[in-house]
Parts: structure tokens; C-alpha cells; sequence
């Protein structure tokens, strides 16, 4: 390193590192400022118009039908999340929980309960569609088969089961992720640990609450951060199994669909409006931005350093 | 930066764990079932027609019936999609492998200013929800006259890429030892040719991760091609799946044949390299 | 036949404007893209009349097409000639001043055009016509003429007949409607298809001059007539999305679809067997006049800052012409607003007679000028009132609320 000169040294790092930087700042830092800027204009079309101040912030969460909109899909995203945490990620570690043990056909589960989380988002939204059809999917005509008519409903029709008929596609699809990560967490844990709590107690309840779940604090934080992220991020799954109303009448609606819809407009809309569609990104942004360090930050304390 | 291969725990009693092992048995079973059951069912409804489908929706299909899949193949895009989808993934991670490997290795291998606060600089790319800036994105991709080309969807993927892969090589290059490349530098060789001939065939394992992490969701995207590409002969696959879906969605055999071809390539690999993918598809949620 | 005329439509319109020596290269852009083949006919025909003009037809996918050709003409790269989408589709585009201002005297063909047709293609901000208007839409009943002979039913002629025909074809083991609600812009077809003539010109005609909103009785009876006919529609209905609703229908399953005359060529696509009938969806009592909803789709624009000016207004003169409508109408069994086209189809010409009673999709032609839309609120009301969620007044009343938002008449 030393017999470099510091002209040619500077270079050649310079050489190494200046590309990967450029493409950073150009396509993620400068649009990710840039968004703020946005949201403080009004905009006709893709023309930037006046500098409005915090108009678009005020109508977006102030003013009806805006506000109601915006209420209306927060409040969903909150109940994706919640409710993905108990299906996703608490079935997760229940899963990983039982791999660990190793029993026969440990291997070939584990490669089973990945298998759709390799799958695109789009693919695993119409093939639940197709199989919550209320004629002719596949879900209703279980439920008649072993006679329980009554209870085949138009899942994505009617509010009241058309959200957790998507939140059940999407625990499917990616509840392989935290299975893994929890597993990979235990597989870490250190025999001697293990040794001695089998000396302390037979219940299993307490080996999980005392000492796994401690130990894996670390995986627990990122699958929840990543969750966290992801269910405020909702996008792919509404948008192909709802439709970008957030059918029907808004109760699928998220802030992903909402901020799109918004922003870029579509058939039954009258307008596009990227100065509404900014204010909408910048709040989630923000949002999403606050709650995940304070997450970050609690659980981290919680966390055992082994 | 590996799935860690510990032992499972040894268990001391047989008799004392064999009811729970029975459970989790059970369990583990049922869930397996419940991952595997939408699979197999798109897979044997691709070979059936639509009376089939509405009759009988579980049975074993007649597997010589191909005619769903030759109508996806012949009459729709699919081919030029399955294509582009190549040809964009592929740039992306070249794109994402080679910037990436070359910032990892600056920053793992020498000590300059600044170093610390570029590796910071691409850490905090790593969690930030580029979805939401995607009104900027799309104004500027206009400005480089890049709508509508796989140039704009190349270029977002990499620089979605770099952060995860940035970190990744980072640690594992900064893990190789000193001496081989001490001793290059002792007999002369230029640093590039250090890189090149002495340090980069170390690195391949990371870069296998790395790509891993990166390729799955690449491969899969559907966001970017939304809002950028709107000619036909340009769209990637999921993107495509949504055309051909709208154009064929009476006709469930057909569908179920589009999904199936779709979703084979990906299993495929999956099934043969699963210790890799899950690998590296879980590598930035493990510490 | 079809390329005779549309030879004798491109000499007239190569007649009406001198032509310039220079060959001139002209973009074409869509959101028709199943229709490519028959517009490359169209233009193959425009081109042999004009040699030194040639014009190259691209299309996109029809739900993005505003948001692609705003960014392109906004970019300056957008094209010489273009569809453009009419009513509040048209006015994004036209507002900022993006597209040719067209008259009777650079396309004299218009004279002849219906007032309503060229009202949907002009800005109402500076009344001006931007484009040439190339179909109308009507939303009405289709049947299964096949279904409807077997049970010896026929057209009804009051509301009470309708209900009486669903009743004996699901008596008969089969659906009387194909209609599905899941997919939102169902819910807004549905509303015109089925109950314009419960509404009445007369409810049209007081809301478009101040005096209704939607909280109106006529409305709020409209609403209620819908929710009692959905009790034939499929079980699960509200589950059902757009594409599924079709394939019923196509299928046989179901003996009615209330839809646009849109789908009409999407049926016999889909089964090519099928025996088709249209007709008005009745009013309570036979003295009600039978209406069905009328709109136009879009029309033909011309870029403002071309630099084939002349080349483009010669097009669109061909495009103003009866002869290209005839063969627009012949190839592509849609319904042209020109004056004079003939339809050999019977059941186009069918339609077409029953527009000459009719009141106007109305949200879409009145109620998409600002957020939130006419139609957003319609469809998700209708939505929740046939899901049992709503009643019709409460429906009418948010409807009205919504939009009193940004429509000034509904502000006091």
C-alpha cells in the first residue's frame, strides 16, 4: 500500500468506488430528496407549477375526501401489519421451531416452506385470485365438497373477508422468510446454553420463553423491521387480487395503491397529481422511517449478546 | 455470512420427546401440504380444460394435454418476455456484481478518507423504500430519455442492488487474509492486477450470496415496468403475466398454464441450488 | 369492398388540402391495440392516396395511455397523430395546449358530426375542438336470443317484465345476469345499463341545468330498482370480477349482460356461435321512455407542434370522412358518429337506433373534472348498496357530498 504513489493511489480508488457512488446518488439518494422537494409545488401534468408550502401536506390529511382516504388506508396497512405479524412471522418461529429439532424430513420441509417465497409477487396474487374465485375456485369448492356450503363466500368481494383473504396469500407467500431467519438464529445458539437449560427444566414453554426466544432477539428485530417495512410498502399484492380501487369500495385500500392512484391517476379518475402523490410518499416515508428506528432501537436493547 | 450448520440439539430422552416430536411431525406435515398443495394444483389445472377445472379441480390431469401451454407459447408474448426478463436481470447483475465488488473492495482494502462514511453511504440505501420515490424516478428516467427502454429498469435495479451487495463482499473481502497480496505487491504487480489475478477468485463465494439476494427480487419485479415501460415488446415477465392474463382471463386452463411457465423457471433453479438460495435470500436478515 | 371505400375516403380527403412535394413520416399512437391490424389496413389505404405521406401506427396498453402520452408531449416527444380520450380524459392533454385546434374549416366533414359527439371532444374551459370523435358506446342489455327463444320470453316492455323474464330463467336452472360487481367500474355500466329510463331525460336534464343532485328521488328510485334486479344476479356476484361475468355469459351460463355494445364484439370473440339481442332496460311503465346511456369513447387528435401540419390535417380529414367510418363500422363493429354510415351488422344497426333515445353515461361525461370523480364515488357506492352495506339515500347523499367538493352547482 505504501509504495503507491498518492496521486496513482487516489486514482485507482477513485476508479473503484466513484461508478457504484454515481449510481447510488442518481438513482436512489437524488429521487428520494428530490421527493421532498415535489411535494411542496403544484404540479399540472408532469409541469412543476407554483411553490404552494405545506398546501399539498394539509390537503392530503385534512381535507375531505383526502382525508378520509388517507385514514382509511393507513388504518389497513396497520391491521396488514399486525395481523402478518401473528400469521407471518409468529407462525414463522413456531415453524423454525420445529425444524430446529431436526427430525426426519427437516431438510425437505425446509425446502418446502421457501419454495414460495421465490415466487413473484404477481404470480402468487392471480393464483389466489383464480382460487378465491366464488364460482370456480378451488377455495369455495373445498369448502362444498365436504359440505360446508354455507360458508363459500365471495372472499374478494365482500369487505369484511376480502383483506384477510389477501393478508392469507400473502402469510403463504413469504412465511418461509422468518421460518429461515428464526432457524438460522437457533441453529447459532450455543450448545452449552442448551446443555444447561435442560438441566434447569423439562417445559419446553419455559426453554422457548427463557432461552430461545432471547437468544434469537437479533433475527427477531430484522424479520420485524423487514416486516414492518414491507406492510407499509404493500403494493403488488392488492394491486393484482383488488385492483388499484383497493376493491371493493376501498376496503383492500393501502397507502401504496392510494399513493399510486394518486399520483399517476387511472381510468375513473379525473386527474394525476404528483404534488398530492409527493406529500402522500413524503408521509410515508417519514413514517415509515420513524417507526422502524424506534423499533430498531427498543428491541435492540432487548437483545442478549452472546 | 453463511446459514450457520450447527448440530440440531441432542435429545436425551427418546421416550420423554417422542409424543412432541410426534406433534411437530405433524405439524411440520401439514404445513408442507398447505406450501406445496397451490403449487401442484396450478401445475395439474395447466393441463386441464376449463370443464375440467370447474368438475374436477384436484385430479391428476391427463399430462399429455398440452394445448394450454402451446397457446401461451404461440400465440402470446411469452417467449419475448421470458427474454427481456432475461436480458434485464442479467444487466442489472452484472451492472450490480461488478460496481459492487470494485466499491467493496476499495473499502475493504486500502484505508483512504472518507472510506467509512461511503460505506455509510450505501448502508443507508439498503433499507430506504425506493417504491416512494418513484415520481422523481419516473421525471428523471424522461430526462434521460429513458422510458419506455430496459436501460431505466437496468439502471434501478443496480443501484438497488448496490447496498446489499456492497455490504456483503465488504465483510467477506475484509475476512481474506493479507499475506497472498503482500506478496504480489512485493513482486511488483500493479493493484488492478492484484484485484484481478489474486483477490477476485477469493471472493466468488460472496458473489454467489450476493447475486442470490439480489437476483430474486430483480427477477421478480413488477413496480418499475409498471410505471416505465409501456410497449408490449419491452415488458418483463411479471409484467407481461399481466397482459396475457387480461387478454386470456376466461380461460382458466390457459391461465394456469401462463402462471405455471412463469413460476417453472425460478422453481427449477430453486429446487436444484435450494441450500444457495435460501443462503442468499436470507443473507442481509442474518448477522 | 371494405378497401374501395376507404380508397375513395382517402381521395377525398387527399382533395380537401393541397399536397406538399415532400415525403412526410407521421406517428400514429393507440391505446387500441387489438385493433392493429384493421387501423394498419386503414392507413395502408390512406397512404395509397397519398404517396408522399406515411404514417407509422403504435399502440400502448389502454390503462396507462393517458399517463404515457401526457409524459411524451410533455417531453416533446410525442406524436403527429394520436388518440385522445374524451370529456375529463381529454381536457390533461388538451389544457396544456399539447394538441391542433381543430373547425369546420380545416375539416368541413364536422358540420355534419351530432352536436353531442363534437361536445365530448371539445375543452369546455376554452371551447375549442381538439379532435375527431371515432365511436360512441352505449350501455344497454344484452341477450342471449338462443336462451330467450327456448323459454319463449321476449324483450320487456316495463320493469315488472324484466323481473318476471329473470324469474323464469333462473326458474329454468340457468342465470338471468352474467353481472359481476368485484370489478369497480362494474358498478358504474351497470347503473346506466339498467336504469337510465327509470332515471328519466327529465333527471338528466335538471341536473345538467343545477337544479337536481344526486340526493334526487329519481336517482335514489334508480338506485333501488338496481339493488332489487341484483337478486338475479349470480350467487356470489359481489365477488365476481369483469372477465368471469363475461365468460357466464358467453358461455350460456347466463342468459343477460348489462354492459356496454363494447362487449358485443368481445362475446362473439369469445363464442362465435352465440345469438345476440339488445335492448333498452324498460322504465316502471310502458308511457316511460326506454333510454339507454349514451358516451363517446375518444377521438383523433393532431399533435399542435407537428412539423407535418398539413400531412396531419389531411389524415384527419380522412378520418372525418363516411367512407372511413363505414369501414371503421364494417371492421371494427363499433358505432361512428358520422353522419351517414350505414351498418350491415343488424345489430349494430340496432344500436344505433335505440341511441337516437338516450340520456349520457353520466359520470363519465359530467363528473370526471375533478377528485373525487363522479364515477369513483358512483362505483364504490353501488358496490357497497348491492353488498347490503349502504341504502340508496345514503348512497345518493355521499355521492352529492363527494362531489360537491369541486362541482360548484352542488356547493350551496
Amino acid at each position: 500500500m505504501a509504495k503507491l504513489r498518492m496521486t496513482g493511489r487516489g486514482l485507482w480508488i477513485t476508479t473503484l468506488v466513484a461508478p457504484p457512488l454515481a449510481f447510488v446518488a442518481l438513482f436512489i439518494v437524488y429521487p428520494i430528496i428530490a421527493a421532498f422537494a415535489y411535494a411542496f409545488f403544484d404540479w399540472q401534468g408532469l409541469l412543476r407549477g407554483e411553490f404552494v408550502g405545506f398546501a399539498n401536506f394539509h390537503q392530503v390529511l385534512f381535507v375531505e375526501p383526502y382525508a378520509s382516504w388517507t385514514r382509511n388506508a393507513f388504518t389497513h396497512n396497520i391491521i396488514v401489519f399486525f395481523a402478518l405479524m401473528v400469521l407471518q412471522n409468529g407462525l414463522g418461529f413456531l415453524l423454525a421451531y420445529g425444524l430446529w429439532r431436526g427430525l426426519p424430513g427437516a431438510r425437505f420441509h425446509r425446502i418446502a416452506v421457501f419454495m414460495p417465497v421465490v415466487l413473484s409477487t404477481i404470480i402468487v396474487g392471480y393464483l389466489w385470485k383464480l382460487f378465491y374465485h366464488p364460482l370456480f375456485g378451488p377455495v369455495n369448492q373445498v369448502l362444498r365438497g365436504i359440505g360446508l356450503d354455507q360458508l363459500a363466500q365471495p372472499w374478494l368481494g365482500q369487505s369484511s373477508t376480502a383483506l384477510w383473504a389477501l393478508i392469507i396469500a400473502n402469510a403463504w407467500h413469504l412465511v418461509g422468510f422468518p421460518t429461515l431467519v428464526f432457524l438460522a438464529g437457533m441453529q447459532r445458539i450455543p450448545t452449552e446454553i442448551l446443555d444447561a437449560a435442560r438441566m434447569e427444566t423439562e417445559s419446553e414453554w419455559v426453554k422457548i420463553t427463557q432461552i430461545v426466544w432471547p437468544l434469537v432477539a437479533p433475527s427477531a428485530t430484522i424479520v420485524f423491521v423487514l416486516l414492518f417495512v414491507g406492510a407499509f410498502n404493500w403494493f403488488e399484492l392488492p394491486y393484482i387480487m383488488a385492483g388499484l380501487d383497493g376493491s371493493p369500495f376501498g376496503s383492500t385500500d393501502v397507502l401504496g395503491l392510494y399513493f399510486y392512484r394518486t399520483a399517476f391517476g387511472n381510468v375513473s379518475a379525473g386527474t394525476q397529481d404528483f404534488g398530492l402523490g409527493s406529500a402522500l410518499a413524503v408521509l410515508i416515508f417519514i413514517f415509515i422511517a420513524a417507526v422502524a428506528s424506534v423499533i430498531t432501537v427498543r428491541l435492540r436493547a432487548r437483545e442478549i449478546q452472546v | 455470512m453463511t446459514v450457520a450448520t450447527a448440530n440440531p440439539p441432542q435429545h436425551n430422552s427418546l421416550l420423554g420427546t417422542l409424543g412432541r416430536d410426534g406433534l411437530i411431525q405433524i405439524i411440520l406435515i401439514a404445513n408442507t401440504f398447505i406450501m406445496l398443495a397451490p403449487i401442484v394444483i396450478m401445475v395439474f389445472s395447466a393441463f386441464k380444460t376449463n370443464p375440467e377445472i370447474f368438475q374436477s379441480p384436484f385430479s391428476i390431469p391427463d399430462f399429455t394435454h398440452v394445448d394450454n401451454f402451446v397457446r401461451i407459447w404461440t400465440e402470446t408474448n411469452f417467449l419475448r418476455y421470458l427474454i427481456n426478463s432475461f436480458v434485464v436481470t442479467g444487466g442489472a447483475m452484472a451492472l450490480v456484481l461488478t460496481l459492487g465488488t470494485m466499491a467493496a473492495y476499495a473499502i475493504a482494502r486500502y484505508e483512504f478518507f472518507g472510506a467509512s462514511f461511503i460505506l455509510l453511504f450505501f448502508l443507508a440505501g439498503l433499507t430506504l423504500p425506493l417504491k416512494l420515490a418513484i415520481i422523481p424516478l419516473f421525471m428523471l428516467m424522461r430526462d434521460l430519455g429513458l422510458l419506455n427502454n430496459q436501460f431505466s429498469l437496468i439502471f434501478v435495479y443496480t443501484a438497488m442492488g448496490l447496498p446489499t451487495t456492497v455490504f456483503i463482499m465488504t465483510g467477506f473481502i475484509r475476512s481474506l487474509p493479507n499475506e497472498l497480496e503482500d506478496a504480489a505487491r512485493m513482486d511488483g504487480a500493479s493493484e488492478a492486477r492484484i484485484m484481478w489475478a489474486i483477490m477476485l477468485p477469493l471472493v466468488r463465494p460472496a458473489m454467489v450470496i450476493a447475486g442470490i439476494q439480489n437476483v430474486v427480487p430483480i427477477w421478480n419485479d413488477f413496480f418499475f415496468p409498471l410505471v416505465f415501460i409501456q410497449n408490449d415488446n419491452l415488458k418483463t415477465l411479471p409484467q407481461g403475466l399481466t397482459t396475457f392474463m387480461g387478454e386470456y382471463s376466461t380461460d382458466y386452463g390457459v391461465l394456469y398454464s401462463g402462471l405455471t411457465l412463469s413460476a417453472l423457471p425460478i422453481i427449477i433453479i430453486y429446487i436444484l441450488l435450494s441450500r444457495q438460495f435460501i443462503a442468499g435470500m436470507t443473507a442481509g436478515a442474518i448477522k | 369492398m371494405t378497401k374501395t371505400t376507404i380508397r375513395i375516403a382517402a381521395v377525398l380527403g387527399a382533395a380537401t388540402i393541397a399536397a406538399p412535394a415532400l415525403a412526410q413520416d407521421l406517428t400514429f399512437w393507440s391505446w387500441r391495440q387489438e385493433d392493429r391490424a384493421q387501423y394498419e389496413e386503414f392507413i395502408a389505404a390512406f397512404e395509397e392516396e397519398n404517396p408522399d405521406i406515411t404514417v407509422t401506427f403504435e399502440s400502448f396498453e389502454a390503462t396507462n395511455y393517458n399517463t404515457i402520452l401526457s409524459t411524451a408531449l410533455a417531453g416533446g416527444t410525442g406524436p403527429d397523430l394520436m388518440m385522445v380520450r374524451a370529456y375529463g380524459g381529454l381536457e390533461n392533454v388538451a389544457s396544456a395546449g399539447y394538441l391542433m385546434p381543430l373547425d369546420e374549416e380545416k375539416i368541413p366533414a364536422l358540420a355534419e358530426f351530432p352536436d353531442s359527439a363534437l361536445a365530448a371532444e371539445t375543452m369546455r374551459s376554452d371551447e375549442t375542438l381538439y379532435a375527431v370523435p371515432f365511436a360512441s358506446q352505449t350501455m344497454l342489455v344484452i341477450y342471449n336470443q338462443q336462451i330467450f327463444d327456448d323459454l319463449g320470453i321476449e324483450e320487456p316492455e316495463t320493469w315488472e317484465e324484466l323481473l318476471e323474464i329473470s324469474q323464469t330463467i333462473e326458474e329454468a336452472g340457468m342465470m338471468p345476469f352474467a353481472n359481476g360487481t368485484a370489478t369497480a367500474w362494474q358498478n358504474e355500466t351497470i347503473v346506466s345499463a339498467l336504469t337510465s329510463s327509470i332515471m328519466g331525460s327529465g333527471f338528466y336534464e335538471d341536473l345538467d341545468a343545477g337544479e337536481a343532485d344526486f340526493t334526487d328521488e329519481r336517482f335514489i328510485d334508480a338506485l333501488t330498482h338496481l339493488e332489487e334486479i341484483s337478486a338475479y344476479f349470480p350467487d356470489g356476484f359481489i365477488g365476481l370480477d369483469y372477465a368471469s361475468a363475461q365468460q357466464l355469459f358467453s358461455s350460456g351460463m347466463a342468459a343477460m349482460f348489462a354492459g356496454g355494445s363494447f362487449e358485443i364484439a368481445t362475446f362473439r370473440n369469445l363464442n362465435p356461435d352465440l345469438e345476440l339481442g339488445v335492448f333498452a332496460a324498460p322504465g316502471t311503465s310502458t308511457d316511460d321512455e326506454k333510454l339507454v346511456g349514451l358516451f363517446y369513447d375518444g377521438g383523433y387528435a393532431a399533435n399542435a407542434s407537428t412539423d407535418h401540419p398539413e400531412a396531419a390535417l389531411k389524415f384527419l380529414n380522412y378520418v372525418a370522412s363516411q367512407e372511413f367510418g363505414q369501414a371503421f363500422a364494417d371492421s371494427l363493429s363499433n358505432i361512428s358518429p358520422i353522419p351517414g354510415v350505414e351498418f350491415s351488422d343488424p345489430l349494430l344497426q340496432e344500436v344505433s337506433e335505440l341511441n337516437q333515445a338516450s340520456i349520457p353515461y353520466m359520470m363519465l361525461v359530467d363528473f370526471r373534472y375533478g377528485e373525487p370523480s363522479g364515477s369513483v364515488l358512483l362505483q364504490q357506492e353501488v358496490q357497497k348498496l348491492l353488498a347490503g352495506e349502504t341504502t340508496p339515500e345514503a348512497a345518493g347523499e355521499t355521492i352529492t357530498e363527494g362531489l360537491s367538493t369541486w362541482y360548484e352547482p352542488f356547493q350551496d
